[in-house]
This record gives C-alpha cells, structure tokens and sequence, in this order.
C-alpha cells in the first residue's frame, strides 16, 4: 500500500538517483540533512509548507503517477498536480456527458447525492441524541427537508433543501461539541474553532475524492449536483458531500471532544481562526489514520478502509452511468 | 508486507545498491532499510539488486513480516532516520 506523504516543513523536494529527495529549510535558509522519499511508496503528496520544486521533479512525479496537492498559509486548497490521465475510456466520458445532459438523469443522480449526505448527518445526529444530547428540534427538521427531496424539479431547488438541512444541522453542532462555540458556519476566513477545523476538513475530503475519482475512468470535471463550472474538479465536490458527514464531521467532533485540540491550539485574530502550524499537523495526522481506519463492508463481507470506500463510491457511480446497476449512495449503518 | 532489508556489498557496488534501495525503501542506517512493499515491487527490488551484485562475494538478506504491527522495533543510542510520512 503506497502512502500519502505530508509535507509541513518548508524545503525542496527534488529528483535524485530516480528516487525523490527532500531537503527541509529553515526560516534562515539553513538546509538540513535530506530525507531520501522511496518513490516506490508515495501515492500523493499535500503540501502545506513552502515548496521549492524544478519542471523536472513534476515530469518525474507524472512519470510515476504521483499527485500532489497544494494548500496555502491559511490552508484553502489552491490545487492540484496531476498526472495525466492514465485510465483514458471515451465511451465512460460520453456517457458521463449525456447523463449530466439528460435533465431527468442528471436530476436523479443529484438527488442521491444530496440524499446520501443527508442521511449520514442525520446518522451523526441521531448517534448523540442516543448519548443524552437533545437534538429533537434539528433531527425532525432535517427529516422534514429530507421527504422534500423528492419533490426537487430541478437541480437549484435540490441545492435549496441541501442548504436547508446543512444549516440544521450545523444548528446542532454546538449541542454536540463541549466547550466549543460554532454558530453559523463561516468560511474564507472561518471565524472560529469549529469552522476552521470544517473547512480543512473539508478540504481535505475533496482531495480525497479527487484522488480515488482519478484512479477510476470517470471525469473529474463533469458533475451532476455541483454545477460544472471551469477550472475546477466539481464530481469531487459531488462525492464528497456523501462522506464529509461521516469522515470530517465525526473527527471534527471526536478531536475537540476528546480535547486533542483545545483553545490554545488556534490563533484568533481579528474576524479570522486558523490552526496554529502543530495544531495542523494533529489534525492531518488523525485525518491520515481516519482514512485508512477499516469498516466491515456488508455487501462486500471483508473489510475495506474509508479511503477504498470512497474508492468504491466512485466504481458504483460509474456503473450507474454505464447502465449497469443502479447507484445507491453509501449510507452509514452505525 | 513489510520488510527490513540488509545487504553486505563490495564497496564498488555500495552506491549502486544504496540508490536501488533508497526507490522502494526507508534508509535507516547504513546498508539497512525498511519498509512497506508489495509482493511485485519486492520480486522487481529483487531482480535489480541481483544485477548489481556480485553473487559470489556479496550478500543480501529480507527479513519479511505481514504487517509493521508485528514487528517490535527497539532503537539504542541514536536514531538515524525515522520513516514517518509527516515531514
């Protein structure tokens, strides 16, 4: 199983002897000693130090079909180098097209997509309601929203009652989380705690998306909930809805919880909250372990990790535009 | 599978070797390596790395284990390389 490496430090990464070299510099440019990478092992790297880098690394890197995914100071996602594509299928794309083509097609793919969200929100919820949490007043809302769905005539309203439920629910995180304030859910800049932790989080389950997309033949950039706009991935965006409840949200609330992040790892400024460089690094780290965490599959009946699954979501969607069998969104039981 | 691999070569060939390892491998201190590798990239590991050799002289041993959890790893003085994928 090759690894995703992280790269937190400021430093070069270069090729060298066929193999990739990383050399961390200090803030006065001090190099340290190098860290030979077995290039052998690395499926993809984030990057959220500064990098320094040469066009002959990346010809390398696509050689060896090794995305890296880059995330500034504040860590917004600012993109991605992929190789290219090496599952290349014309009859996938065409399909892929006239499914988003098709009104009818495309508007039942985005329900399921909304649908599937939904219903792991609620799994979220109802899992501490059970833990003496009230989440009455969220839950029969979020329910309400969720029997409109299939009301949607059309993608935008679909987006409507996807705003709707996400706002319930965000409602009720500050029942969940101890010692924690979110309020509404802010972004570019998140505001507090809470929302910084979101959208990394976040961030981080689209690129997730984005890497298992890229190993299967489906396009990237042909969606059917998000609209496909230019210059940007937006099936990730799509997939990722599914399992933000289930991977970000639920670390999210485990992290702070179990207070492995606490105040003092956050720097407050202004109207702006970003995680302190080690607070970072926490967070990445449990990411990492979430991702590669197993689940006892029920159709499947082995164990699959939640990085497969995503892996998984995105075979059954093709299938669905294949016209092969009919995509289900994945649904947590638990 | 996870493997730590030792090699004893002549010193012409050490560099070779090193720069084979260092693609599949983590370098934890002189000659030796460890790491996760699957069973085709370790067969190709092997294959190179028999190139070089010089089978009359030189040695290379693996010692396998199914998993890295399985294998208690015990470091005495200082640790020259540590494998982690957080930089």
């Amino acid at each position: 199983m090759s690894k995703t490496y992280y790269l937190f430090n400021p430093g070069r990464l270069s090729r060298k002897d066929n193999t990739l070299k990383f050399t961390p510099i200090d803030a006065d440019g001090n190099e340290s000693p190098p860290k030979y990478i077995p290039v052998e092992d690395v499926s993809q790297f984030y990057v959220f130090g500064n990098l320094d880098a040469n066009s002959a690394l990346f010809t390398f890197l696509g050689k060896q079909n090794v995305a890296v995914h880059f995330f500034d100071y504040y860590e917004h996602y600012t993109g991605s180098f992929m190789p290219k594509d090496y599952l290349l299928a014309g009859k996938m794309q065409v399909e892929q097209t006239r499914a988003y083509l098709r009104k009818s097609a495309r508007l039942e793919l985005a329900r399921t997509f909304v649908e599937g969200g939904a219903n792991n929100m609620l799994r979220n919820l109802r899992y501490y309601h059970n833990r003496q949490r009230d989440l009455d007043l969220p839950l029969t809302a979020i329910e309400n929203h969720i029997s409109q769905i299939p009301l949607a005539t059309d993608v935008a309203a679909l987006m409507g009652t996807e705003g709707n439920i996400r706002q319930n629910y965000y409602a009720a995180f500050d029942n969940i989380i101890n010692g924690f304030e979110m309020g509404n859910r802010t972004k570019q800049p998140p505001s507090n705690e809470v929302n910084a932790l979101i959208s990394l989080g976040n961030m981080l389950c689209y690129t997730a998306c984005l890497d298992q997309i890229y190993h299967t033949q489906l396009n990237p950039t042909i969606s059917f909930l998000h609209e496909p706009g230019t210059r940007r991935y937006s099936l990730a965006l799509d997939i990722a809805e599914v399992f933000k409840p289930i991977l970000v949200d639920r670390l999210v609330f485990s992290v702070l919880n179990k207070k492995q992040l606490q105040a003092k790892d956050f720097d407050i400024n202004l109207n702006r909250c970003i995680l302190k460089p080690h607070a970072r690094q926490a967070f990445v780290k449990a990411w990492d372990e979430k991702l590669r965490e197993t689940i006892q599959h029920r159709s499947l009946g082995r164990s699959v990790s939640y990085k497969h699954l995503i892996k998984l979501e995105c075979y059954k969607l093709a299938k669905h535009i294949l016209r092969i069998e009919p995509y289900k969104p994945f649904k947590a039981w638990w | 599978m996870y493997i730590v691999l030792v090699y004893d070569v002549g010193e012409k060939r050490v560099g070779k070797m090193l720069k084979l390892c260092r693609q599949y491998l983590n370098w934890i201190q002189n000659s030796v390596f460890e790491g996760e590798i699957s069973e085709v990239k370790l067969k190709e590991l092997k294959a190179k790395a028999s190139l070089i050799m010089d089978q009359d002289t030189d040695s290379l041993i693996i010692f396998k284990s199914r998993e890295q959890r399985w294998l208690d790893k015990e470091v005495i003085g200082l640790t020259k390389n540590d494998t982690d994928h957080f930089l």
